[in-house]
C-alpha cells in the first residue's frame, strides 16, 4: 500500500483526527572487547500512525503495507472514546534518506582511549570494552491537520566499561557517552578512571556534613531525576513552595541544536522550566496541550517509531547569570566532598521529595583535595539540596539519560553524607 | 513466510567458506498488542508489526553484521550486498527490491484476554494503570552448512499499579506478571494478583545492618540469576571464573539453567544462533559444574560444544552468552520450617530489581516490602530495601535445608546486559541466606 493510500485510509477511518510518522535510520557501530572486534550496520525503517475513532489508538510497522493491517487490527479492540489533540500545522522540506557512507563509519577510538585510560588510573584500570556508533535519522510527520514536516539528525555515541584492580579487589566502570563535537577521550578516561579506581581505596566518607561539589557527571544526573518535575504531568506538591534554587539560576530544556521538531512535529522551542526559585513553564506534548487548553511546548518525545510519542524533557540544561570556573567552585569547599561519579543510579523521589546519591570521590579541606573516598552516600529531602546548591558551572558536556542532559558543576553547602 | 533455504545457502556461501568461519542469517517477525487500562478500561490501544533480518559472519575475534528492517528476500539480498561489499567477498548483484508482501502475518487477537483481564481486574483490583502486552515472536535462523532453525513464541505482560486497601489506608502497589502464552497462565495471573492485594498492616522503615533473610514465593530466583547466570556467562570474568569443579556453597544445593522450559517466559526451543538448548547445571552438588555457552564462546571446540545459549535482543545485535530459566532444585523443608529455622531476620517474598558487578563480585537486590521474623514468626510489615552481599561468600552462606515447594517467579521477566534486553525467568523453592547486608530505602 503507498503511503498517500495509507493516509487516505486513515482520513476515512478518523476524519482530521490522524497523524502518521515515519523514519529511516542508518547507523554503523564499532565494537572492541577481549579478543574480540565487532562491526554492525543497521537500516531501519518504520512508520506508525495514531488515530482517534474516536477511541485513541496507535499502530507501527516496517512497512506501510504492514502498517496498513495493523491499522485494521488495531481497530478491532473496543475501547472508550477519547478527545484528538489539536495538530500542529505548517510544513518544511523532508531531507533525503540515504545509506551510509563508507567514510562516515565511527572513528578508532580505543587504542587512545585504552592508552588515556591507562594513564589516568597510573596502570590500576584497564579499558575493557569500548563501543562507538554513528547514526543518522530521517523523520518525518504528516497529520489531518496538513502538516507535513521532515529533519534529520546525527549523533556519535556509545559507551565504555573499564576495570580497576589494585590486589584482590577489583571494581568496574560503565559509562556511556555522546559526543556534539570532537570525541572528548580525555574527559571519558579521566571519568572512567575515576569511577574503576577510587571505590578500591580503604577510606570512607569522613565527614556527615559539608560541603558536596558535584562533577558534570553526577550533576546531569541530578538534573535527569529532576525532568518529570518539570513535565505538566507531575503531582509533587513541594515545588510550589519555591525558594529552591538561588534566583540567578533557572533550568532550561532546548532540543534545538538537536532537531527542529518533536516527535509530533511541533516546533522545537525554548522553554524556561524553573527560574527565581520555583517552577516556571511547564513542558507538555499534544495531549497535555488539549486538556491544559494550551500550546504544545514541543515536548512529545519519539523514543522509538514503535512507541507513541510522550511527554518528557528533551535536552535540559543549568543556566545562571554568574557562572563560576569549576577551579573556582572546588576553592570555594571548605570542608566537605568530590562526587567524581556514581555508584548506583540516583534515586529521586518526586512525589515524598526524598533523594539518595551513592557516589565515590575525594574529600576537599579548604579547596585541597585530601584524597580518594570510596564510598560515600548523601540522602535527605530533594528540595533542602535545591536550596543549598550556591553555584554552578555550566559544562557543556551532552549526557545521554537517555534524553540528553547538560552537565554542570554543582556546588552545594551543607550536606548530610553516610 | 520463511525464507527458501536454498537461497540463503547462495547468499551464504560465499561467507562460510574457509574453516573457523560463522555465518548465519537471522529473521525476527513480531507482533506485539499493548491494550492500557485505567480503572477498568482500556485506553489507548497498541499493535505492532515489525520485521528484521541480519546476516553475520564471524571468524576468531572479529565478528561483521549487516541488519535491515525487512525480512524477505530482498531484504536479505540488501544485507547479504553490504556485508559482502565489507568483507571484499564476491558482490550479490543489485536487483530491484519486490514490494513487501504485508500479508504474512500470523493471526494474534487479544481479545479472549481483554475480556479476562477485565473481569478479573474488576473483582481484584478495580483501580489501577497497568500495561497488558501479548508479544508474538516468531525466529528463523540460517546457519551456513547446517539446517535452518525456526522458533515462534507468544509471551504475555501485565506490570504497572494499582490501589489496595491496607490496614493504614490505601496504598499504591506495584504489580509485575511475565508469562508464556498458555491456557492456565490467566488464572495463574488472577492468583497473583489477589495475593498482590491483600490488606497489609502499615510498614515500618527498615532496618540496617546484616541480617538472615529468608527468600521466599521463589524470589530466588533473582538472587541466583544475578551470582550465578550471570558470572557464569561465557566471556565474563568473575569471581567464579577459574572456580570450576571447586565447591562454593553447600552440597544439597543444586541449580541449572533451563532454556528448554518452555512454561517459563526465558524458555526458547533453539537459541538465536540456531543450536537447540540444554540444561545447563552451574551448581551440581554445590559445584560450580558448567558455564552457559554460545557458538564463538564454545570455540574452538566450535558448532556442538555450544549448549545453546546465544541469545540476541535484535537483529542486529551480536549473539551473546545468556541466561534463560534459573531452575533451583527442591529441598525438603515446609515454608514453615523454614521460618522457623530463620529465627530471626527477613522474610521477603518479591524482588523487583537487581544487578551484579563482575569484577568485583559485589550485587545489589532491590525489595519493595518485608516482614520481620521474631523467634522463627512472622511480624512486623517492613518498607522497601536493598539486599547486598558478594557473590562467593554469600553462597557459602546459603543453609542447608532448602524448601520443598518450588515457585516460578513470575515478576522476573526481562535482563539487560551490554544493552541487551531479554526475556528471562526462574522458578526456586525458599532458600535461606545466613548475614546479608541490608540497607532501608526512603
Amino acid at each position: 500500500m503507498s503511503r498517500e493510500r495509507l493516509i487516505e485510509r486513515l482520513e476515512a477511518l478518523a476524519p482530521g483526527a490522524w497523524e502518521l510518522y515515519s523514519k529511516h535510520g542508518v547507523s554503523r557501530e564499532i565494537r572492541h572487547a577481549p579478543r574480540e572486534t565487532a562491526e554492525t550496520s543497521r537500516t531501519e525503517e518504520g512508520f506508525a500512525a495514531r488515530w482517534w475513532d474516536p477511541a485513541p489508538r496507535f499502530a507501527a510497522a516496517g512497512d506501510t503495507a504492514a502498517l496498513a493491517e495493523a491499522v485494521e487490527r488495531a481497530r478491532e479492540t473496543p475501547a472508550p472514546g477519547g478527545s484528538c489533540p489539536v495538530w500542529p500545522t505548517g510544513a518544511a522540506a523532508v531531507p533525503q534518506t540515504s545509506s551510509m557512507a563508507a567514510d562516515e563509519s565511527p572513528p578508532e577510538l580505543h587504542d587512545e582511549l585504552a592508552r588515556l585510560v591507562a594513564a589516568e588510573s597510573r596502570g590500576e584500570a584497564t579499558l575493557t570494552e569500548l563501543t562507538v556508533r554513528r547514526g543518522r535519522t530521517v523523520e518525518r510527520v504528516v497529520n489531518a491537520a496538513g502538516l507535513d514536516v521532515g529533519w534529520g539528525a546525527s549523533a556519535l555515541t556509545g559507551f565504555a566499561s573499564a576495570v580497576g584492580r589494585r590486589g584482590t579487589r577489583a571494581c568496574e566502570a560503565r559509562m556511556s557517552f555522546r559526543w556534539d563535537g570532537a570525541p572528548e577521550l580525555a574527559t571519558l578516561a579521566r571519568r572512567l578512571s575515576d569511577r574503576a579506581t577510587l571505590p578500591l581505596s580503604d577510606r570512607s566518607a569522613a565527614v556527615d556534613r559539608g560541603d558536596w561539589l558535584l562533577e558534570p557527571s553526577v550533576g546531569a544526573a541530578l538534573l535527569a531525576g529532576l525532568a518529570p518535575l518539570f513535565c505538566r504531568e507531575t503531582t509533587a506538591r513541594w515545588p510550589a513552595r519555591g525558594g529552591l534554587l538561588a534566583p540567578e539560576v533557572t533550568i532550561v530544556d532546548d532540543a534545538g541544536p538537536d532537531a527542529p521538531f518533536d516527535g509530533e512535529g511541533t516546533r522545537t522551542r525554548r522553554v524556561v522550566v524553573f527560574e527565581k526559585g520555583g517552577l516556571s513553564l511547564p513542558l507538555r506534548d499534544l495531549d497535555a496541550a488539549r486538556r491544559d487548553r494550551a500550546f504544545s511546548t514541543g515536548n512529545g518525545v519519539r523514543r522509538s517509531y514503535r512507541t507513541p510519542p510522550r511527554l518528557g524533557a528533551r535536552r535540559l540544561f543549568f543556566e545562571t547569570g554568574r557562572p563560576a570556573p569549576p577551579r573556582e567552585l572546588l576553592a570555594a569547599v571548605r570542608r566537605g566532598l568530590f562526587a567524581s561519579a556514581l555508584t548506583a543510579p540516583w534515586r529521586c523521589d518526586l512525589e515524598n521529595d526524598r533523594y539518595e546519591a551513592e557516589f565515590t570521590g575525594i574529600a576537599v579541606i579548604a579547596g585541597r583535595a585530601q584524597g580518594p573516598v570510596a564510598a560515600a552516600r548523601s540522602r535527605g529531602r530533594l528540595s533542602e539540596l535545591l536550596r543549598r546548591i550556591t553555584a554552578l558551572a555550566p559544562s557543556g558536556e551532552t549526557f545521554p539519560s537517555p534524553e540528553p542532559v547538560l552537565g554542570a558543576t554543582l556546588l552545594a553547602e551543607r550536606v548530610p553524607f553516610d | 513466510m520463511p525464507l527458501d533455504p536454498s537461497a540463503v545457502a547462495r547468499f551464504l556461501e560465499p561467507l562460510a567458506r574457509e574453516s573457523g568461519e560463522i555465518a548465519d542469517v537471522f529473521v525476527e517477525r513480531r507482533q506485539e498488542i499493548r491494550l492500557e487500562w485505567r480503572d477498568g478500561a482500556v485506553g489507548q490501544t497498541r499493535r505492532t508489526a515489525t520485521e528484521g533480518l541480519a546476516v553475520r559472519w564471524r571468524r576468531g575475534g572479529s565478528e561483521r553484521i549487516c541488519a535491515v528492517s525487512r525480512a524477505d528476500e530482498a531484504g536479505l539480498r540488501e544485507a547479504s550486498r553490504q556485508l559482502q561489499a565489507a568483507l571484499g567477498r564476491g558482490i550479490v548483484p543489485i536487483r530491484s527490491a519486490a514490494p513487501p508482501a504485508g500479508d504474512e502475518w500470523r493471526p494474534l487477537s487479544g481479545e479472549r484476554w481483554r475480556k479476562r483481564l477485565e473481569a478479573t481486574l474488576s473483582r481484584h483490583a478495580p483501580r489501577h494503570e497497568l500495561r497488558w502486552t501479548l508479544a508474538d515472536v516468531d525466529r528463523e535462523i540460517y546457519p551456513a552448512r547446517a539446517p535452518a532453525a525456526v522458533s515462534a513464541r507468544r509471551l504475555t505482560s501485565l506490570e504497572g499499579t494499582f490501589i489496595a486497601p491496607s490496614r493504614r489506608g490505601d496504598e499504591t502497589r506495584r504489580f509485575s506478571f511475565h508469562g508464556p502464552e498458555s491456557e492456565t497462565l490467566a488464572d495463574e495471573l488472577r492468583e497473583a494478583l489477589v495475593r498482590a492485594a491483600e490488606p497489609r498492616d502499615a510498614a515500618v522503615p527498615c532496618p540496617e545492618g546484616d541480617a538472615d533473610v529468608l527468600l521466599a514465593a521463589g524470589c530466588a530466583a533473582v538472587l541466583f540469576h544475578e551470582i550465578l547466570v550471570h558470572p557464569l556467562e561465557g566471556g565474563a570474568v568473575s569471581p567464579l571464573s577459574g572456580l570450576s569443579e571447586a565447591r562454593v556453597a553447600v552440597p544439597e544445593l543444586e541449580v541449572r539453567d533451563d532454556a528448554a522450559r518452555l512454561d517459563l517466559f526465558g524458555g526458547y526451543e533453539c537459541d538465536d544462533e540456531g543450536i537447540r538448548p540444554r540444561p545447563v547445571k552451574l551448581l551440581d552438588a554445590g559445584r560450580i559444574a558448567g558455564r552457559l555457552t554460545s557458538r564463538d564462546a564454545a570455540a574452538p571446540a566450535g558448532r556442538d560444544a555450544s549448549n545453546g545459549h546465544g541469545r540476541r535482543a535484535e537483529p542486529g545485535d551480536s549473539p551473546l552468552p545468556r541466561g534463560a530459566n534459573v531452575v533451583v532444585a527442591p529441598g525438603s523443608a515446609s515454608a514453615e520450617e523454614m521460618v522457623r529455622r530463620l529465627e530471626q531476620g527477613l522474610w521477603i517474598d518479591a524482588l523487583d530489581g537487581g544487578s551484579v558487578e563482575l569484577a568485583s563480585g559485589s550485587f545489589r537486590l532491590r525489595f519493595p516490602r518485608a516482614r520481620r521474623v521474631r523467634r522463627g514468626r512472622l511480624s512486623d510489615e517492613l518498607g522497601p530495601g536493598m539486599l547486598a552481599g558478594e557473590i562467593l561468600p554469600v553462597l557459602k552462606r546459603i543453609e542447608t535445608g532448602l524448601g520443598r515447594e518450588v515457585r516460578a517467579y513470575r515478576p522476573l521477566g526481562w535482563c539487560a546486559r551490554g544493552g541487551q534486553i531479554l526475556p528471562v525467568q526462574g522458578e526456586a523453592p525458599d532458600v535461606l541466606v545466613r548475614g546479608l547486608a541490608v540497607r532501608g530505602l526512603a
